[in-house]
């Protein structure tokens, strides 16, 4: 049976501080996007974002523990069987956790449209690697991202972080123009990311 | 609060008999578009999740939020107390019941490859139990309201004969039913017109030849 308890699922803590558990990667769910989160140091569970990118619905369950929302500003405290339905992927949302054993489920797509597995998945499990210098795992992650979603330009983005991080300055300004040529706003964000810090002073450094 | 979002609690939502099962409906409720998604509630002994296979790329999960669950899938058994996850592939028997009161477990269902497209088994389930408590027209809105959501699609027409059907109205059903028919033509409401038992009184019915001959 393919049966997993929340709390034996892989937990990636990404940056933000809020750790990911990979529900559709451990089952390879093709049909639907879902994944569970728990705190992390900090308390956050959700990740204040908004969905203007992939344009889902989201509906985010609180399995256990207590979890204060915001959305679109308003703030909700749930518990266990309680849930948000986001329909508007314009509005800003997140959620910190109120008792240590928070665990919010979250199910989301785009309606209309058969599910495609987000690019982000391929970056948020790479990252933590990156983070800690991991520099040929999170390669080998967001390779294999690129080769299930070829040109996404948010992995080519995180691909070009990981290069940067490890010193390689052509792969990593090669990568990052061909990021930004697939999609301008990486170029924005270019320009604050810490990760950059060793290619910015490149002249072939986007600017 | 913005009509871009809504908070619900799978306690205040009107629970529905469905199968032998207690159908919360959450799709239904929500108006959900991406995926189906839906909860189960049943008290210690209880059944669940209505003993059933999927068909061919459909997808199931289910979370268990509350009190604690045996799963039965294929031939195995298994204790699911509340956070536990259970996938369930294709064309495999599933089915689960309580071990405690009050015992919850959230599915969401999604078919691979295709855009989620409601037949409305679940809102069905609700207007049937408006129906059978005498709320003939909210039932009835109900059919009303898919059908107007979906009017190419087969399985919206058919699910409204059903509900006619069951009600005595073999006019209306037959319309519904014929409707149905026109918009499926890759016939596959076929194995349903020959035996889901929702149409049981319309089948000695000299009309019920045209949907299986």
């Amino acid at each position: 049976m393919n049966i997993a308890h929340l709390d034996d699922l892989e937990a990636v803590e990404l940056p933000d501080e809020f750790v990911w558990r990979p529900v559709r990667r451990h089952f390879d769910i093709q049909a639907f996007g879902t994944n569970a989160y728990t705190p992390g140091h900090g308390g956050r569970i959700i990740e204040e974002h908004t969905e203007q990118t992939y344009q889902h619905q989201e509906i985010y369950l609180v399995l256990r523990g207590r979890v204060r929302f915001t959305v679109d500003g308003d703030e909700h405290e749930l518990g266990p069987g309680q849930l948000v339905f986001v329909r508007d992927p314009s509005l800003r949302r997140g959620a910190v956790a109120l008792t240590d054993d928070a665990a919010v489920l979250a199910v989301g797509g785009k309606p209309g449209a058969a599910h495609e597995v987000s690019a982000w998945e391929y970056a948020f499990f790479a990252i933590p690697h990156m983070e800690e210098g991991r520099y040929d795992e999170a390669r080998r992650l967001l390779r294999e991202g690129l080769e299930a979603k070829p040109g996404s330009p948010s992995i080519l983005y995180n691909l070009a972080c990981t290069e940067a991080l490890a010193g390689e300055t052509d792969a990593a300004i090669d990568l990052l123009t061909e990021a930004v040529a697939a999609d301008e706003r990486f170029r924005g964000y270019a320009q604050d990311d810490e990760d950059f810090a060793s290619i910015r002073d490149d002249p072939r450094f986007p600017s | 609060m913005s009509d871009g979002y809504t908070i619900l609690s799978l306690d205040d939502v009107e629970h529905v008999p469905h199968r032998g099962s207690n159908l919360v409906p959450v799709r239904h409720t929500l108006g959900f578009e991406p995926a189906g998604v839906n909860a189960w509630i049943a008290d210690a002994g209880g059944q669940l999740i209505p003993p059933h296979e999927e068909d061919s790329g459909n997808e199931e999960l289910y979370a268990v939020v509350r009190g604690r669950a045996t799963f039965t899938v294929g031939d195995e058994k298994a204790d699911a107390p509340a956070g536990t996850l259970v996938f369930v592939p294709p064309e495999v028997f599933r089915t689960a019941t309580a071990e405690e009161d009050a015992t919850i477990v959230f599915a969401v269902g999604g078919t691979v490859g295709a855009a989620f497209n409601a037949g409305g088994w679940d809102s069905f389930a609700v207007a049937d139990a408006y129906r059978q408590s005498g709320r003939l027209d909210e039932g009835r809105a109900i059919m009303e309201q898919l059908i107007a959501a979906k009017p190419d699609y087969w399985a919206v027409h058919y699910n409204a004969g059903c509900y006619e059907a069951l009600g005595g109205e073999s006019g209306a059903a037959f319309a519904h039913l014929r409707r149905a028919q026109e918009l499926d033509t890759d016939g596959d409401a076929a194995p349903y017109f020959r035996e889901d038992s929702d149409l049981d009184s319309l089948r000695d019915d000299p009309r019920f030849q045209e949907f299986v001959g």
